[in-house]
């Protein structure tokens, strides 16, 4: 460092590019006041008459948006049309459930696997589809989500369960808590789970691995002509991905106190499509919001049966084509009009586009 | 012959010849539109409801019923592309906004069946009944009629694409569509054909099917994963190789499956067309696209 170069910050100190520092986004009081607002929340909810189902009703919500914010990850900001998210949530899910299950373990040591098992099966996911585009991976991947399927029904017993998955799993155990305690104990840990997903993603997404990521959704060519490693990038993310969703798993298994093989079926990835779709693609706080509102909006439409299946799928497609950006932009630009710590508006977040590839002969 | 090699041969021939019926669909609709419609299998749920219903409801015999069928099947596609692909067309994203509009259509159709009928398995006829035996292999003659249409069809694809004004206009846009439309081809109404035909071949295949797996609201998904993997093995946008890889997965699965045994006939074709993409990633016909990289 030179002086003049501290002589001329001195006198003008250069601006940093908005997206260059997103931290200066976010308010250290917001991040303060969330956070301990969603820590004295359960205290405050046991009170009530359906306080419990409310805790319970977060509880889903954290695990949800865990999955949802990693898909997204692939999906909205890597451009992958990855459809195996539900299948690396089996893995993670029956990874601690087996090591409970059949093996006795404590299941706070059970789940410290789920992700790494997650992660491995990832890796293999990845390296046969992750060089190929598009449709190719879309295939690929829900081939992977079958086989799953296939292997968790019909597998040996241990896995399968003779069929239906495993049912009865130990749960997580707090010393003697019991009722209300422990599920205020069981909402913790899911929070906790959230938390540090939410950070790693938040951090993933504006590292230069995340830059790296979306340069490449947007412009493969370019990206790739600036010594972007194609390939390396997208099983980064796709294990980091994996990483939260198998815990998510693991911790959905001890909560439930079992994993069922109807977790495969297609309603689920739509659930979680539509999260990812309703709130926003392609953004950060997308999947956060659309977990949130799809989580609620079922508690609604539950009574309506078949109906809410319909009116998801319609939802979905709607929104895809007639509101591609999702309810997200709406809430930022609130944000940084009124809770920004700097008044200036954000870079946008356009939608990604893959390019076109194919013909027909 | 033995009896095994007869029925490995027989299901191979037929199912292939299925998976090839609605690959063809995929495979026009992805040569010419872009688009990866995973609303295939409802489609093919739609077209196979509507003839129940006409068969059961309005008790009408199935040779009417098929036709009714497929014309369904056609117009809920077309109508799938008034609402939800021409208002992307053009626009960024649109692969991604037609996909996800795709699957969301997948699952409402679902619902809708669910709704409308119920949950429960439901059967319809066979168009041609009876069965003969060779080798101790039933043979059935609804088999015969579903391999003979679908090689019909392909020609008759095949014709349509290279003979026909309409053909050519399809080939023209899937091969370069600024320069079709500066031909003065109507670029978005060839798109709402192509979505069209293939919705009356998926409508076939949902009606000529239903005999053998039966009709659930659902039944449709494994049938269009299948004709994933054959469009995939076979070259994306590729008639031949729709027609070529059907054949040749059917076939493989089938001799996995009575070779075996039925729980290695999936795990063997998805490692088969694994094998495939790491040797040949475009397919068996697949033209590979011009990349500078």
């Amino acid at each position: 460092m030179s002086a003049q170069a501290g002589v001329a910050a001195g006198i003008a100190r250069p601006k940093l590019d908005q997206a260059a520092a997103p931290w200066r986004r976010v308010s250290v009081y917001t991040v303060g006041v969330v956070t301990l607002v969603l820590l004295g929340l359960p205290w405050l909810l046991v009170r009530l008459d359906i306080g419990t189902y409310l805790i319970t009703l977060l509880i889903l919500f954290f695990v949800q948006a865990v999955v949802a914010q990693s898909w997204n990850l692939i999906m909205g900001y890597g451009g992958i049309y990855s459809f195996a998210q539900v299948a690396l949530f089996a893995v993670g899910g029956w990874t601690s459930g087996v090591l409970v299950h059949s093996l006795g373990w404590n299941p706070f040591l059970a789940i410290l696997f789920s992700p790494v098992v997650a992660v491995i099966a990832a890796l293999g996911i990845g390296l046969p589809t992750l060089r190929l585009r598009g449709v190719y991976v879309v295939l690929l991947t829900l081939a992977f989500h079958e086989l799953a399927r296939v292997f968790a029904v019909t597998g040996p017993r241990f896995i399968s369960g003779g069929g239906y998955g495993l049912v009865t799993v130990q749960t997580f155990q707090f010393g003697s808590a019991i009722g209300d305690q422990r599920t205020i104990y069981l909402y913790y840990l899911a929070g906790l789970i959230f938390a540090i997903a939410t950070f790693v993603i938040w951090r993933v997404i504006h590292s230069p691995l995340g830059v790296a990521m979306t340069a490449l959704r947007d412009s493969e060519t370019y990206a790739v002509s600036r010594g972007i490693n194609q390939f390396r990038v997208r099983m980064l993310l796709f294990t980091i991905s994996a990483f939260f969703t198998g815990l998510a798993g693991g911790y959905s298994t001890h909560y439930n106190g079992g994993i069922s093989t109807t977790i495969f079926d297609f309603p689920r990835i739509i659930d979680l499509l539509a999260m990812i779709v309703i709130g926003g693609w392609g953004t950060f706080g997308g999947p956060i919001l659309g977990a949130g509102l799809v989580i609620g909006l079922d508690q609604y439409l539950v009574a309506l049966g078949s109906y809410q299946t319909l009116i998801l799928g319609l939802m979905l497609a709607g929104i895809a084509v007639f509101a591609p950006q999702g309810l997200w932009p709406v809430i930022r630009n609130a944000y940084d009009k009124y809770l920004a710590p700097e008044g200036t508006p954000p870079p946008v977040e356009a939608p990604p586009t893959a390019p076109l590839e194919g013909g027909l002969s | 012959m033995s009896t095994q090699l007869v029925q490995a041969i027989w299901g191979g021939v037929l199912f292939g010849s299925v998976y090839g019926l609605m690959a063809l669909g995929l495979t026009l609709v992805w040569g010419a539109v872009r688009l990866l419609n995973l609303a295939h299998g409802a489609i093919f749920v739609v077209g196979a409801y509507v003839a129940y219903f006409v068969v059961s409801r309005l008790n009408l015999p199935i040779l009417i019923a098929l036709p009714i069928g497929v014309f369904a099947a056609a117009a809920f596609a077309y109508l799938m592309h008034l609402t939800f692909i021409r208002p992307v067309i053009g626009k960024p994203g649109f692969d991604n906004s037609t996909l996800i509009a795709t699957v969301g259509i997948s699952i409402a159709v679902s619902a809708a069946a669910i709704l409308i009928f119920d949950p429960q398995y439901k059967v319809i006829p066979p168009v041609i009944a009876g069965n003969f035996t060779v080798s101790n292999v039933q043979i059935t003659k609804q088999g015969l009629l579903v391999i003979g249409t679908s090689l019909a069809l392909f020609g008759l694809v095949y014709l349509f694409l290279t003979y026909t004004r309409q053909g050519m206009a399809i080939r023209a846009v899937s091969q370069q569509q600024e320069a079709a439309s500066l031909m003065s081809i109507p670029v978005v109404r060839t798109y709402g054909m192509v979505i069209a035909i293939s919705g009356a071949l998926a409508g076939l295949a949902g009606v000529l099917l239903s005999p053998f797996f039966f009709l659930n609201p659902n039944s449709g998904f494994n049938p269009m994963i299948q004709a994933l993997i054959v469009t995939i093995f076979g070259g994306l946008g590729s008639v031949r190789g729709a027609l070529v890889a059907g054949f040749v997965l059917g076939i493989f699965e089938s001799f996995v499956e009575v070779y075996y045994g039925v729980a290695w006939a999936q795990p063997g074709v998805f490692l088969l067309i694994i094998l495939m993409l790491i040797l040949r990633p475009n397919g068996l016909f697949g033209i590979g696209e011009v990349r500078r990289l």
